[in-house]
């Protein structure tokens, strides 16, 4: 009985909060709803019996992924989106049909389809720690490995993506003298060479950024 | 305890009790520090409303309360209003999962542990409360539409993200030796040696190294002096919450000093073995005094630290939590692991 009000509870919140993270308009506050539909989808993982899936999802999703989409969309101060008319507007009947599929599908499944049959033995150990951190590291362990050198290209991609300009020196920390700069003597394209006084290090890094900087003009 | 009504009714005045002795707690760690800032810095501090100065957190209290509550006209309502709360919330929600002490036995009643909610996560729950706390610093910086409220915001966030990851990896050589995330067991397991094999002594991997890394990584998670950053007032005004006045200033107030509470406890449950101490086994409730005593203890190194230490500044403050902190809790990982395995076969 009181699985059944918090199923109720939980999966409409997730719910609506997934409907908002659509229907906002202001990113920050799609990003806030989705925090929402994170925190919901842990409370349905805890009433299912599998309280670690519940805790990573909290502390991977909502703790650090939705920290960095809200860290960015605060240092980009985005503002509210333009409302305009949808480009691809026979996509929404197609949508309709897609959708009353589904329905009719889930439905064939609830109705006429045999389902497995419900463990007996009420609490099942698959969601707790133990079990989880023994499949990972015995019978799963190929996947396991395969997954974590997925995110690991993922992060060496990102990181050659991002950095276009050459390679800087570890020992270059703080550039001496870079913070009294005027703006336009920086970004200038055509600036003479600083007269600042600068370490050669320090007047190499500078160097770099305005041969990145030149093309944008 | 089978009794599901008597079973709700003691939670019930748990929680109270729990939610009750924290606010207090709070109360007195603000005039505490007062007075011993006031003492290393060679002044009096408040010392004239009560004897001592002892009713001053209530005075200002009230005086808090009655000022009037200001919100930005540019600012945004809803989100203004909804940081603070996050902020308080979250640091209120870790609370239930630390054991006050050992099972006591109440007359009439039976035997009660004591701690409000014990399950098989307990940990992980802790580290994912701590890691929502961040949305309250960070929406109120945003949503105060005031540069030095956004700066303390994206500087308490960048901050807290990178702490994190050392807090979390110096747990890990604790969870290593005692095999489970449930705090119950984890202090249960520190009982021998007459209450004083604490994780930072036990044999075969004392964590040393992890519990210097956590003490530095926790002071940085609850932006407290020398990582202060976020509220540098020397820069910021006030940081994340210069435009908060009245009631929702009080409630960020409230929610640093509760984490600064709720991480001495995780320290104090982890490393320092809880509510053991010599004596415990033949009388339960000094456990509870123990608790409070190691809590305390944190408490006052966090106002010595204040104290004594300057601040840093935010690039020394990244490299050192990325450059430093965080290998030496990998490393500490490599040698418990080690240690662990050789102590064991």
């Amino acid at each position: 009985m009181i699985s059944v009000v918090l199923f109720i509870l939980f999966a409409g919140m997730a719910i609506g909060c997934a409907i908002s993270v659509v229907a906002q308009r202001h990113p920050l506050y799609g990003a806030i709803s989705l925090v929402g539909v994170f925190v919901s989808l842990a409370c349905l993982y805890v009433t299912l019996a599998a309280p670690f899936i519940a805790a990573v999802q909290v502390i991977v999703y909502a703790g650090a992924i939705m920290v960095l989409v809200v860290f960015v969309i605060m240092l980009l101060n985005v503002e509210h989106e333009q409302r305009r008319k949808p480009r691809l507007g026979y996509l929404v009947g197609a949508a309709v049909v897609l959708a009353g599929i589904m329905v009719a599908e889930a439905a064939f499944v609830i109705y006429f389809v045999q389902g497995p049959s419900t463990p007996k033995d009420g609490i099942s150990d698959v969601g707790l720690t133990f079990s989880i951190g023994k499949g990972l590291f015995t019978s799963y362990l190929l996947p396991f490995e395969i997954t974590s050198l997925l995110l690991l290209m993922a992060i060496v991609g990102a990181m050659t993506l991002a950095r276009t300009g050459g390679l800087v020196s570890p020992r270059v920390g703080v550039l001496p003298g870079a913070q009294v700069l005027a703006p336009d003597v920086i970004d200038s394209p055509n600036a003479e060479p600083l007269e600042t006084d600068t370490t050669d290090e320090a007047a190499r890094v500078l160097k770099i950024d305005q041969r990145r900087r030149a093309p944008e003009k | 305890m089978d009794n599901p009504f008597i079973h709700s009714i003691v939670l019930l005045v748990a929680i109270t009790v729990a939610f009750l002795t924290i606010m207090l707690l709070v109360a007195f760690t603000v005039l505490a520090e007062r007075r011993v800032l006031g003492f290393i810095q060679g002044r009096l501090g408040p010392n004239r409303v009560g004897p001592g100065g002892i009713l001053q957190p209530f005075a200002d209290f009230i005086k808090t309360m009655v000022k009037e509550d200001l919100v930005p006209e540019q600012s945004t309502k809803l989100v203004f209003l909804l940081a603070p709360m996050i902020a308080v919330i979250t640091a209120m929600m870790a609370i239930i999962v630390y054991p006050f002490g050992p099972t006591v036995t109440i007359p009439f009643l039976g035997k009660f542990p004591l701690v409000i909610a014990r399950f098989d996560v307990a940990l992980l729950y802790v580290l994912g409360v701590t890691s929502v706390g961040v949305y309250g610093i960070a929406l109120a910086g945003w949503s105060s539409n005031n540069k030095y409220s956004l700066m303390g915001g994206l500087r308490s966030s960048a901050q807290m993200i990178s702490y994190e990851l050392s807090l979390g990896l110096s747990l890990i050589g604790v969870v290593l030796m005692s095999g489970t995330l449930d705090l119950h067991s984890i202090v249960e397991q520190q009982s021998g040696w007459y209450g004083m094999e604490w994780n930072l002594f036990k044999l075969p991997a004392p964590q040393i190294l992890g519990f210097i890394v956590y003490l530095i990584s926790a002071i940085a998670e609850t932006n407290r002096v020398p990582f202060d950053l976020p509220e540098a007032e020397t820069e910021l005004v006030a940081g994340f919450h210069t435009e908060y006045s009245s009631i929702k200033f009080l409630l960020f107030f409230n929610a640093e000093y509760i984490n600064m509470i709720t991480v001495s406890m995780l320290a104090t449950t982890l490393f320092l073995g809880g509510w053991n101490g010599p004596g415990v086994a033949q009388f339960p409730l000094l456990g509870v005094f123990y608790f409070f005593a190691k809590i305390l203890f944190f408490l006052f190194l966090y106002i010595w630290l204040r104290g004594t230490l300057p601040r840093f500044r935010f690039d020394q403050l990244m490299s050192f939590g990325w450059k430093f902190l965080l290998p030496l809790a990998i490393l500490n990982i490599i040698l418990t692991a080690t240690l662990a395995m050789i102590g064991w076969s």
